[in-house]
Order: structure tokens, then sequence, then C-alpha cells
């Protein structure tokens, strides 16, 4: 499904060069749920802006879904975002005067999906995360582990083929983190595929694979247990 | 973009911010009203000073005589200087074609008695002219009933009369005063025609009587106030020149000093009318001038707000693009939001405009200002500048809205 060689990404800041990414070798299969871990500034949510399509990179080659993703205009990479990748972010970034339904529906209105057919598919994606009776509350309305839920809904309303996660946990009490893992593993267990970025070692022993992230390269690469 | 959803958004965005879209909202209707009512007003003006023009015939030379105030030859200041019958012949050189002339004398508070057919006496003063025929259209006289004065009316010196709508009304009590029989310092006149003057009060109070006719009964001399010629289709500066030379001429003849501002004067209609139309032409001008540039400055608001909206929902449009929004999609919320505050707020000022003109302007009525009103096609291209001003005042914010890339927006604090 993902298939990253070589990769290198490196920032400007200021008069000298920051190389983030040293070389990246990765390859995640369909139906896979990959943890990717690392401290801070290893270069993990640079990593995963670089299979997200949201930041470009300078050499190596990343195929998704066999398909070549270098040089992709603007308007390709967010055709492709919509159409094969779901995003779940730390800070939920549900918008805030949209209610849960009408958040979930989001994809679907960038997809031209008509207006009817988008709120009966928000509705069923909310009932998929238990929230149902909370379709026509706002994000404010909703607590942490909700929100999240929400926008795990609203990653999966394009249809998309691999789930990217940054820090899906990052804002939840321990509680909250594992209902949360427990949703996306319910999903990866309906054949979805799952790529977590996390510092939590107890959401990527939740996952099937850890791979380490150390100053720009991986390190390491394992199965768990 | 044009679906549901963008208008509830665009909604819900300016709803979210009453008073900030309300603030930007009142300067945009207030540009807008300035610009209407402004151009109502200048319509009005318009009217006002046309309706003045309307009095006498544009294209016309008006040759008048007074008294001198420079000594000249021999001749003291303050010398009256008299129009007479040989001088007409002289003007008449000094043009290239008269197509119509008429020759005045003036008289005011002169007695008229009306015997009516109950036996009792009607009388009234009332002003007198004597003129020749021509003078109807020179003088832009509306004719109500019978007939204006003939060539044969003036060959013949008759007693016949075209009288005022005050004369019918005071002395003929409204009846039908055609044919009807007045006496004027004891001479007998038939009235044949009854007219109605666009210009002032004073000239419906009028009775017009053959020139010759007046110049006999009234003149001890061959003395008359007024020339005026026509100049048909002249240009105005071919009846420059033409005045200029008249004037000239006449000084020349009546011995008043070429400096002399008074003594004779020639008129000429078609210099005054180009004047005030060039007036006219720049007050339209200065009036879209400022109606635009206020409008502009409201537009610089709503791209103001737009651009503080754009920066606080920085994130929001991060996330958007994130999930695949398309940059046709983000520009359309931002420009939409623009064209649909412009446009709501231009027609409310639009609105309160016509209202102000219909309502409020109609007591200001005054000789040099009637009629003020809107233009539909000025309202209509206000509107049209409007909305285009909404577009591009949407533009910049939406080119930075454009520029806002995912990775930085959702970066979190």
């Amino acid at each position: 499904m993902i298939h990253l060689q070589g990769i290198t990404k490196s920032f400007q800041t200021g008069s000298h060069t920051l190389q983030v990414l040293k070389g990246v070798d990765l390859e995640v299969a369909k139906g896979d749920l990959v943890a990717i871990m690392g401290s801070s500034g290893s270069g993990k949510s640079t990593l995963l802006n670089v299979l997200g399509l949201l930041d470009s990179y300078d050499q190596g080659s990343y195929h998704l879904g066999g398909q070549e993703m270098s040089k992709l205009t603007e308007r390709r990479a967010a055709e492709t975002r919509l159409d094969m990748l779901g995003f779940v972010f730390q800070s939920f970034n549900l918008i805030g005067f949209k209610t849960a339904a009408e958040n979930v529906a989001l994809p679907l209105y960038y997809q031209k999906v008509p207006r009817k057919e988008r709120m009966l598919r928000a509705h069923a994606l909310l009932e998929r995360v238990g929230l149902l009776e909370w379709a026509d509350h706002l994000p404010s309305q909703l607590s942490g582990g909700q929100k999240q839920r929400v926008a795990i809904a609203r990653s999966l309303a394009g249809n998309p083929e691999v789930i990217l996660a940054d820090e899906p946990t990052g804002a939840l009490d321990s509680a909250t983190s594992h209902e949360v893992m427990s949703l996306l593993q319910e999903l990866n267990a309906d054949g979805m595929t799952l790529v977590v970025v996390t510092h939590e070692h107890d959401i990527a022993e939740g996952c099937k694979r850890i791979i380490r992230l150390r100053d720009g390269r991986v390190e390491t690469e394992g199965h768990v247990g | 973009m044009w679906d549901k959803d963008a208008w509830l958004e665009v909604a819900h965005n300016l709803m979210s911010h009453p008073l900030r879209a309300t603030l930007t909202g009142l300067s945009v209707a207030l540009g807008m009203f300035i610009l209407v009512v402004m151009q109502g007003l200048g319509f009005g003006l318009r009217n006002g000073v046309e309706q003045q023009f309307s009095d006498d015939a544009v294209n016309s030379i008006w040759v008048n005589t007074g008294r001198t105030q420079l000594p000249y030859k021999g001749h003291q200041s303050n010398r009256r200087v008299k129009l007479n019958n040989r001088d007409v012949p002289g003007l008449f050189a000094k043009a290239d074609t008269v197509p119509a002339f008429s020759r005045r004398i003036r008289m005011w508070g002169v007695e008229m008695v009306h015997d009516a057919k109950n036996g009792k006496a009607e009388m009234g003063n009332f002003g007198l002219r004597g003129v020749d025929p021509d003078h109807l259209e020179l003088e832009r006289t509306t004719l109500l009933s019978g007939r204006f004065l003939h060539a044969g009316d003036v060959s013949e010196a008759k007693k016949v009369a075209v009288v005022g709508p005050n004369i019918v009304q005071e002395l003929f009590k409204n009846e039908d005063a055609v044919g009807a029989f007045f006496r004027l310092n004891g001479v007998l006149f038939q009235v044949v025609g009854t007219f109605e003057d666009p210009g002032s009060r004073w000239e419906n109070r009028v009775a017009y009587i053959p020139f010759t006719t007046a110049q006999s009964l009234f003149r001890s001399d061959d003395s008359m106030e007024q020339v005026i010629l026509g100049t048909g289709a002249l240009t105005t500066e071919e009846t420059v020149v033409q005045s200029a030379n008249m004037l000239s001429w006449l000084k020349d003849v009546k011995g008043v000093h070429p400096d002399d501002p008074r003594g004779v004067e020639v008129d000429n209609n078609n210099e005054e009318y180009a004047i005030y139309a060039s007036i006219f032409e720049g007050i339209r001008w200065f009036i879209w001038g400022i109606g635009l540039m206020t409008l502009l400055a409201g537009a610089v608001g709503v791209a103001n707000i737009l651009a503080i909206g754009v920066k606080e929902r920085t994130k929001e449009i991060g996330v958007r693009r994130a999930l695949g929004a398309s940059n046709g999609s983000i520009v359309g919320l931002v420009v939409m939001e623009s064209a649909v505050l412009m446009t709501w707020s231009g027609c409310l000022g639009l609105v309160a405009a016509v209202a102000v003109l219909k309502g409020v302007a109609p007591m200001a009525e005054h000789e040099y200002f009637q009629n003020p009103q809107v233009d539909v096609r000025i309202a209509l291209w206000a509107l049209l500048i409007l909305v285009l001003v909404g577009l591009a005042s949407g533009l910049g914010p939406a080119l930075r809205a454009l520029s806002i890339r995912p990775v930085e927006a959702l970066r979190d604090e």
C-alpha cells in the first residue's frame, strides 16, 4: 500500500540546512497497523506529513496504492488526499461551528456527494463510533474522547485506503486513550490500513508493528510481541 | 460551490461576528447611499437649471440696452441707450442667417378692463409685451388655445392680444377668453389666443400684442427694449463670433465705450448654456468620483475584515485543505463572504437612498432644484460596481487563504 525508498527532506532555517529525513525506507502493506515512534526531532511528524502529501520530499520515491507520488501538483495532492487518505490529528481539528455530523460529512462535501446522502453516511459513521445521539452537537459540547471519535469517523468518511493518525491520543487521558486505540484496532480488524505516530509505548504496543525513527532514519523495525 | 452548504457557511461566518459584519456593512451601505443620493441631487440640480433654460430658446441671442457707465466720444456716463427700428436691419447684417427674430417692448402694471356679460367690469394690472410672431418659439411659450400673433397682425398693427393664464383667470374668470374683448388705456383689444410659459410665474401675467401696435400706442419714438435673434443650427463657436460682432457694431453705432459693460448688452444663450452644460458635466464626474471613493473605502473595510477572518480561521482552512478541499472551494468561501456582505449592505444603502430621494427631497423643491430622482441605469451600474468591488476585495484575502499550508496551519502550539 505504502512504499517509501530513500526519502530525504531538509528544511532551510536561515543560513543553514536542517536535514530531517536522511533516507527513510518504509513498507506498509494493506491491512497493516503500524506505529511510528521516535523522540521529538526524530522526524516522525515530517514523515507523516510526507506520507499524507501535506509536505513535499527532496529525494527518494513514494508509492501510494501503486502510484508514484513525486512532483504532484497542489491540485493532484488535494485530490489524492481526498480520495485515498484519512487524517486523525492530536488536537482533533474539528470545525467549531459545525455539528458532529456536519464535520463527518465534510470530506463527502468535497467529494461532491449530494447533501442528503452525505448526512445519511455521516450518521452511519457516527453510529459506527458510538456517537449517533451526539450527531447534532457542536464539538464544544463533546468530551475529548468523543471529539477524537468524531474525527475518526470523519477520517473514514471519504472511504480512504489509509488512515494517518498523528498522536491521536496525545490530548487524551489514559482511559480515553485506550478507548480510541481500541476503536482504531477495530477499524484495522475490518481491513483498514493505519499508520499511527505516537510517543506512547502502550499505544504503540497496540499496533501490529512498530517503526522507530532516530535522527531521520529508521532505527529498528519490528513486530509487536 | 453554489450549493446550500456554501451559503450556510457564509451566513454562519457573518453572523458569528455580528458587530464586525454590521459595522463593515454599514460603511459599504453608507458609500452606496452617498453615491446614489448625490446622483439624485445632481439630477435635481440639473433639472432645475434646465428648467431655467427652458424659459427661453437655447439657440438665441438677446440684445438689450441700458445706461452707460463710461463717458465716450463726448457723451457723459449714465446716458440711457435706446434700441431703434433702424438698428434691427443692422443687427441682421451681422448675422449669417436669422431663422427667427422678434423685437420687444415691455411694460408692467398696465390696467386692463373686461366688461363682463353681467355688466360688471373686471379689471386688473398686468404685464404687456409688444412682440413679433417668432417670439412664441424664442420665448418657448406654449399656446393653449386660439393662435399666436401673425405677421399680418404686426404689419397692420392690429388690436389683438394673446393672454396668459393669470389674465384668463382674473380678468375673464376662467371663461373662454378667445374672441373676448378687453380695454387697454381705453383701446379695445380682442383676445385671439391663450398661452402658458414654463419659465417664471411673472410671464404668466402677461398679454402679448403686435410689436407695431405697442410701439404706436405706447411710444413717442421708434424705440424698443430688446431684439431677440434665433441662431438656428449654428454651432456655439459661430454664435460667439456672431454675438461679438453684433456687440461691437452696436457699441460703435450707439457711441458706447468698447469697454463699457453696460449700455449695450448682447447675451448669447448658446454660450451660457454651453457653460452650464460643461459645469454639469464636471459636477457629474465629481459626484461619481466621490461616490466611488466612498464605496472603495467600504470595500477596503470589507477586505480588512476578510483578512482578519482568514487569519482567525487559519486552522480551519488548514483542516479543510488537509481533508482535500480544492483551491476553488477555499477561494469561493472567502470571495462569497465578501460578495454577500457587499451586495447585502449595498442594496440596503440603495433602498435607503431611494427612500430619501422619494420621501425627503420633494420637500426641498426650489427654482434651481427640481425632481431629484434615481436614474435606474445609475443604480444598476452602482450595483454592478459594488458586486465587482466585492469580488475584488475578497480576492486578496482569498489568495492569502490559499497560501496557508496545511502543515503549518495544523502544527500544534
